[in-house]
């Protein structure tokens, strides 16, 4: 009798590996699953994100930006009627500068500190930020098909995967060749950055 | 040159040796001491039963300590929780990290100090804590503050509290093993004369237990740090196969090592939870080849030129 219980123990060892083996893969499947609506979550987010954010920091940017545009113009206008010579012009373009001063001066009392840097650079932070979501949530749909994929594949796990009809999972659908896997002439380029 | 898989395939055969060389090494301890006491007391289930009061003292030890160890770590380390705005880098990247990792998001503190160091706690991904100071949120750009999170994340993934704790248990059963071997032997001599067949056996099992009575508590300790120190590497790969960016690890590793204040919140105890290792003593040469034994973090270096191997 002894010489039985070998067998049996085998035999119970195996059985739990192969419940392992299709736990992993049902519920790998699900975690997929799972993952990609989380990818259509952060989708979501983003978009209800960013316009508000723009709103909300057009609005801080507007008065500093009006005065920039007012300044800037006046400038104009004074060097305009500096070059024709013409006193009339000169002196409407100086009462439209002093015109001016009571505006910069509202600003900047309502803003002791000009927030215009701070305002687009938190901006730019909650960009980065929904970027990495969408990219994070992504990785994991990747990860998941992947581990899935490669136990399917590899021995002896992919035994069982044949046997319960375990299918390949697709992942973020990418096509195999084209433009992405190949490197092109403007690729070789350094990208220029130009800030207008 | 491999890649980020193969590193984490290679890292997990090699912690797995580690572990169970420890388990095989502990189970050879208890065997030797328990028989030597059993000769001692002139009846040999008697030093089984030694080593259960020994499993069950030190469990009862430790038991505390992991079962509250995000509770008491906190407190210790005197931490605050993480606030969206005011630490926005650290809050949102642990945020992602952890979608990308596949577990919850732990929960963040963070600790009011200068030096450059950050650690996870928590029995499981639930319960886990990642607390990071001051002083490395302010020197990491977000990039690198990744790299770290994502090997906090790795370790709360990888369940390292409770693989530490249990091997803490077994390191502590050893240690009361062989505390208790030395007192029997004060005590128990007068019966060993009776059993005169097995007496060569006898002998030879209380030399053995002499012999591993004194070794055996410091071979158990350098088998834990060892491991420690593989959780290390395997940490350093998971937060590589996260992020994709050894660049952002490596840097904040080179930034938290070039900084030689020690961190006041961090003692022996917590010492294996952080990033790097927050005591930063640095000996060179032969001496220091021996230190390193005595390590919980490998040396940065090291860990760097593993994560060359993954760019």
């Amino acid at each position: 009798m002894p010489l039985l219980i070998i067998p049996v123990l085998v035999l119970i060892g195996v059985a739990v590996w192969v419940v392992m083996q299709y736990n992993f893969f049902v519920s790998t499947k699900a975690r997929v699953k799972a993952a990609v609506q989380e990818i259509g979550n952060q989708l979501k987010r983003q978009a209800d994100l960013i316009p508000n954010l723009e709103e909300s920091a057009k609005g801080y940017l507007k008065h500093e930006k009006g005065i920039f545009k007012d300044l800037a113009e006046a400038r104009k206008t004074i060097a305009s009627a500096v070059k024709s010579g013409d006193v009339q012009k000169m002196s409407d373009a100086g009462s439209m500068v002093s015109a001016l001063i009571p505006n910069i001066q509202a600003v900047f009392e309502s803003n002791p500190e000009i927030k215009g840097s701070e305002v687009v650079g938190k901006l730019m932070d909650e960009l980065r930020d929904t970027a990495d979501k969408v990219m994070y949530s992504r990785r994991l749909v990747i990860d998941l098909t992947a581990d899935y994929n490669v136990r399917r594949v590899s021995f002896p796990s992919n035994l069982v995967a044949s046997m319960f009809g375990m299918g390949e999972l697709a992942g973020i659908a990418t096509p195999q060749s084209g433009e992405h896997v190949e490197v092109g002439t403007s690729d070789l380029k350094t990208p220029k950055v130009k800030l207008e | 040159m491999k890649n980020i898989y193969e590193v984490q395939a290679a890292n997990r055969t090699k912690s797995a040796v580690v572990v169970v060389g420890f388990f095989v090494f502990f189970a050879l301890v208890v065997w030797v001491l328990s028989s030597a006491m059993g000769y001692y007391f002139g009846y040999e289930p008697g030093g089984l039963g030694m080593v259960g009061i020994a499993l069950i003292l030190s469990g009862l030890m430790s038991l505390g300590g992991y079962y509250y160890s995000d509770k008491i770590v906190l407190s210790i380390s005197n931490a605050k929780p993480a606030d969206r705005s005011e630490h926005f880098d650290f809050y949102t990247s642990a945020e992602n990290l952890a979608m990308a990792a596949g577990i919850p998001k732990p929960k963040l503190y963070v600790i009011d100090d200068s030096a450059p160091n950050a650690f996870a706690t928590g029995r499981n991904p639930d319960k886990a804590v990642v607390v990071a100071t001051t002083g490395l949120l302010q020197k990491l750009d977000r990039t690198e503050l990744e790299g770290v999170i994502a090997h906090e994340l790795t370790h709360i993934k990888n369940y390292d509290t409770r693989l530490m704790a249990v091997v803490a248990v077994l390191v502590g059963t050893v240690a009361l093993l062989a505390d208790w071997f030395f007192r029997v032997s004060y005590f128990g001599g007068g019966r060993r004369s009776r059993d005169k067949e097995s007496g060569g056996l006898a002998a030879l099992f209380i030399v053995l237990g002499i012999v591993f009575a004194i070794l055996s508590p410091i071979i158990a300790q350098l088998i834990q740090l060892a491991i420690s120190r593989r959780r290390e590497f395997m940490a350093d790969a998971g937060s590589v196969a996260i992020t994709r960016q050894p660049s952002g690890l490596m840097s904040a590793l080179e930034k938290i090592s070039s900084d030689h204040e020690p961190l006041e919140a961090a003692n022996k105890a917590t010492a294996h939870l952080y990033i790097a290792n927050p005591f930063k003593d640095k000996i060179g040469g032969a001496v220091g080849s021996f230190a390193k034994l005595f390590n919980t973090h490998p040396p940065v270096e090291e860990r760097i030129s593993e994560l060359q191997k993954m760019m």
